[in-house]
Formats: structure tokens, sequence, C-alpha cells
């Protein structure tokens, strides 16, 4: 009752061993194994795709594709859908990193200018004690609560260890201006606890809208990512406001090397909409370990195909 | 669909119940071989995750071969079985109770062709600690199974390896590269009480004698001691 060759296995164990991939590395292992190119071929790579994520869900796992925020590349990983006790064991990060990881990636979230970055400075700052007082909900007075030992005296140094291997893993990302953002993984990953974080989706694409364009409109809260940006405004020449039909001033990005061919691939090899992800303790539900990328593009995180900052305010 | 191994209705639980815990051991395997960087995993946690909820008493040899049988058609991963035959020294005392419970023990091991595991799997990332583990391995191997830890980083000092770095560029903390084989069972420790004192041997372990890494570690060998026949000995 073979379902999967040794292929499907390949594309599986390479996600497990290498960690997310960008799509252009996990195209090329397919068509290099498959001898067709997923391009031409798209039915046949999202086959591919059915295939194995039917055979994973048995493991409630799955096999997706997501975009990075910050330059609109595509990258594809194995995700765990469900925390449960065994999932807790997939870490190796401490309790401790894990709040501090937990509190960077809230402050992320609940920026309102959907800059989806915070500065490297705050991040050093931050008092893992807000996290228990997060967590427990309470509003007692302080120095009751019991916070941990290993809490109060994360050092400075821990932290900075924590967030470097935290980059390394693509849990989080440098950003260009040097500040902190989401890594891939988180990205792939969190997806369901930034949705019940509050994190406003982008009314394009409905995935959580991190690093988004506002609307220029007072008052209006539609956001907006650039990559999406891009692809209404080569379709359509101009940018309206879905909620409040104000024009958006839409500036190309500079430099633009090569024109992306295939624009149309949003993830369609998600998962079938019949399944939510609920990995809320997502940390936990990390995979094989990884460390920094092979491909050395990803890594850089393509400098020139990154869009323009989001200093060039929309007017 | 044909149940190797018997039908699990002998065991009164439901088919849903059946592929939850499968599904449950997998998990466990996988994270748990992340979190500890393949480090093999004790039958004995495996069966706990059975025997938790479910008494039957063959019931969890059941559930592990299902979940062997599922790893390799969904992952393509072969769940390997490691027996501790060679307990060490210091644990002999423990030698009568262990002959009656399972030491067995598990490692998940890619099944794809090596080519093809090289070509797309690998994650270069860790190829270090790979080719430390080849290195240790084949010294202890020439050694016959058996080095003294002294001699051992003797070997291990041409190559620039130091038992006291704690900076080397690639393998990081030396010594700790060693004992994470001793970890994942590549090697186990033993103190063996001479005339001048107990000394330290490091021994070839379950995971280096297993069978076709053996054969293939003896082939490595053999490939480069013929390759480098321009060898000198540096004293």
């Amino acid at each position: 009752m073979a379902v999967l060759s040794w292929k499907h296995h390949t594309l599986i164990q390479s996600l497990l061993e290498r960690g997310p991939l960008t799509e252009k590395e996990f195209h090329s292992i397919f068509t290099a194994i498959t001898g067709q190119n997923s391009g031409t071929h798209q039915g046949k790579f999202n086959d591919y795709l059915l295939k194995i994520n039917r055979e994973l869900s048995y493991v409630q796992l799955d096999l997706r594709a997501c975009r990075d925020p910050y330059d609109g590349e595509v990258y594809y990983g194995v995700v765990n859908n469900v925390s449960d006790e065994q999932s807790k064991f997939g870490t190796k990060y401490s309790v401790p990193q894990i709040a501090f990881f937990k509190a960077i990636v809230e402050a992320i979230a609940q920026d309102v200018t959907a800059e989806g970055c915070i500065c490297n400075m705050d991040v050093l700052n931050i008092r893992l004690e807000n996290q228990v007082l997060n967590s427990s909900g309470s509003q007692s007075q302080d120095g009751s609560l019991g916070i941990p030992a290993a809490f109060r005296n994360f050092t400075m140094s821990q932290k900075e260890r924590t967030l470097d291997q935290l980059v390394k893993d693509k849990w989080l990302c440098y950003t260009e201006d040097d500040n902190i953002g989401v890594g891939v993984r988180s990205v792939l990953d969190l997806r369901g606890w930034f949705n019940n974080a509050g994190v406003p989706s982008c009314e394009v694409c409905n995935e959580a809208g991190l690093k988004a364009k506002l609307c220029p409109s007072e008052g209006c809260t539609v956001r907006i990512h650039q990559y999406c940006l891009k692809k209404i405004f080569s379709q359509k020449g101009v940018i309206v406001c879905p909620s409040c039909d104000t024009q958006w001033e839409y500036q190309p990005p500079k430099a633009e090397p090569v024109e992306l061919e295939d624009e149309e691939t949003e993830p369609m090899q998600s998962q079938p909409s019949s399944r939510p992800a609920q990995s809320q303790s997502s940390l936990r539900s990390k995979r094989k370990r990884q460390r920094v990328s092979q491909n050395d593009d990803s890594n850089t995180q393509a400098d020139t195909k990154r869009v323009t900052r989001s200093s060039a305010h929309l007017r | 669909m044909a149940i190797p191994g018997g039908d699990f209705s002998q065991f009164d639980i439901s088919k849903e119940e059946k592929d939850k815990l499968v599904a449950e051991v997998i998990r466990y395997i996988l994270f748990k071989t992340h979190q500890n960087s393949g480090c093999p995993i004790k039958r004995e946690e495996l069966s706990q995750l059975v025997t938790k909820n479910y008494r039957h008493r063959s019931l969890p040899a059941y559930i592990i071969n299902q979940a062997k049988e599922k790893l390799s058609s969904i992952f393509g991963y072969e769940l390997r079985e490691l027996q501790r035959s060679r307990p060490s020294s210091t644990n002999q005392t423990r030698l009568s109770q262990q002959s009656g419970v399972d030491a067995k023990s598990y490692v998940i091991i890619s099944q794809l062709p090596a080519e093809v595991y090289k070509k797309y799997v690998e994650d270069v990332n860790t190829s270090h600690m790979t080719g430390f583990t080849f290195v240790v391995i084949s010294i202890v191997q020439l050694a016959g199974g058996k080095i003294a830890s002294d001699n051992l980083w003797h070997h291990l000092k041409r190559m620039g390896l130091h038992e006291t770095n704690e900076n080397h560029p690639v393998l990081g903390n030396v010594k700790q590269a060693l004992e994470m084989l001793v970890q994942q069972r590549y090697l186990q420790k033993d103190k063996v009480s001479g005339p001048e004192g107990a000394t330290l041997f490091y021994e070839l372990a379950e995971r280096a004698l297993e069978g076709t890494v053996s054969e293939r570690i003896k082939q490595y060998i053999t490939q480069i001691v013929k390759k480098d026949s321009t060898t000198e000995d540096i004293s």
C-alpha cells in the first residue's frame, strides 16, 4: 500500500533536515528528482503536495507555504498542527528562552504601525517578568507572583545569545535597518497564534498583516501586504481601498531585477481549509533544528528584491 | 487493509484509538529526536505512551510496530532498533535487572539512497559532526574496538582537536562534541581499574557496532588507506 514513493520522502525529509526552504530551492529539488519543471507542471507539483499532506495528516503535520513578510518570498516548510504532550518535546529552547521569544513576537504583533519589527534595544530590554504577569492574567501586586528565578536572572548576554540562536533557527530575522522581525518559521508555524492575538489580516491574501501598508485614510483599518499591493497594481494599475474607497498611491519598488514569473503562486498547496491550524504554543512545535540555510540567498533576505522601505509613505 | 502482526480487534480498542496511539508514538519519536539531537529513544518511553491509558500487555509492541511501518511509509524513515548488548563495567551491578527489561532503544534513519540523501536532504550545517563521528569511530575501530582515552586524544590532537579546546572554529567545545558521541550511543565510556589506578576507555557502542554501519566504516577506511599511498608519519 505504498502511497508515497522515495521522491515524496525526499521532499519531506529535505524540509525536516534543512528547515524551511525557499520556493526556488524546493522547486529545484522537485525538478531534480522528478525530472519535471514545477513551473510547467504545476499540476504535478500540487499533486505531490496533496498526496504528501494526506499522509502527513495522520500525524497532524502539514507541508505548507508562506510568504516572508519582508520580501514576499515564498517558503515551504513542514509544520505541526496540534500542540500536545509530544510536541512539547520538540524544542531545544529553555522555558525562559521561550518566554523571551514570545515577548518579542507579541511586541511585533501589537505594533499598530504594521512595521513588523521592533528595534534591537527594545528586545534587549524586554523583562520576562511581564510574561508571567500576562500568562497568569491576574493583577496581583508585584513580587507576590512567584516569578521563577530563571526569568529574573535572564541576563543581557543570555538574551543576546538567545536572539542569535532564534535568528539562526529562523524564528526571528534581522531586518534591513538592524531591527528584529519575525522569521520564516514563525510565519509558517504561528499563523493560528497571530489570528488569535488579533493581528489584522491583509485584505488581499487574508494572512496576518504583520508588516503591511496601512490605508492612508484616517480611521480606516485596512492593511495590505506590500507584495499583495504589487500584485493588484500589476493587474489593475491602481489601488483602491476595499473598505473606504480611497485611492492609495503606489510606488513600484526600486531596483526591480527579473520579473517574478509565477506571480500567481499564492500557496494553493496550503492545507485544505477544512482543518483549522491550532498551533498555540508554537515554539514547541519546532521540527528538526536548523542552522543557517545552505542557500545563501534566503539568508541575505534577497536584498535586491526587497520592496521599498516603509518610509516611502503612501500619501 | 491487511494489518500484519494481527488484527487489532484483539486489543479491544477502536481503529481511531489505535491510529491516535500510533500517531502519538510517531510524534514523540520525531520531536524527541529533534530535542536530543539524535540520541536513541528508549523502548520503555514508547511503551509508556501506550500503557499510560491502556492495559493490554502486548499492545505496546503492536503499536510500536505500526509506528515503524508508518514512519517508513509516510516519511521514509527506518525505526532502527539498537540492542544494548554490551553493558559497560559501570553497569555491572545492574546487569541482572537488565536481562528482564527491554534494553532496546531506537533511532530514526533515512531510507533514501545515499546519493539522494547527500544531494537533497543532508544539512551541510551538521556535516561537521558527521565527519567528526566518522573519524572518532574509525580510530576506535582500528584500535580494536576499544581505546584508552589518552590514546584517543593523542590521535585527535594530530588533527588539531585538543581536549581542552572550547572554541574550535567548527566543533566548538571539542570535549563536549566527544560526549555527544557517547550520548548518541556511538561510544560508551568504561573505567577500568589497573595498576596505576582507573583508566578511562572508550568503546564502540551499539550504534557503531550495528551491522551496516560497521561494515561501511571498514569499507571507507580501506578506501582512504588505499588512496593515501603517500602518508607520512608525523611524530
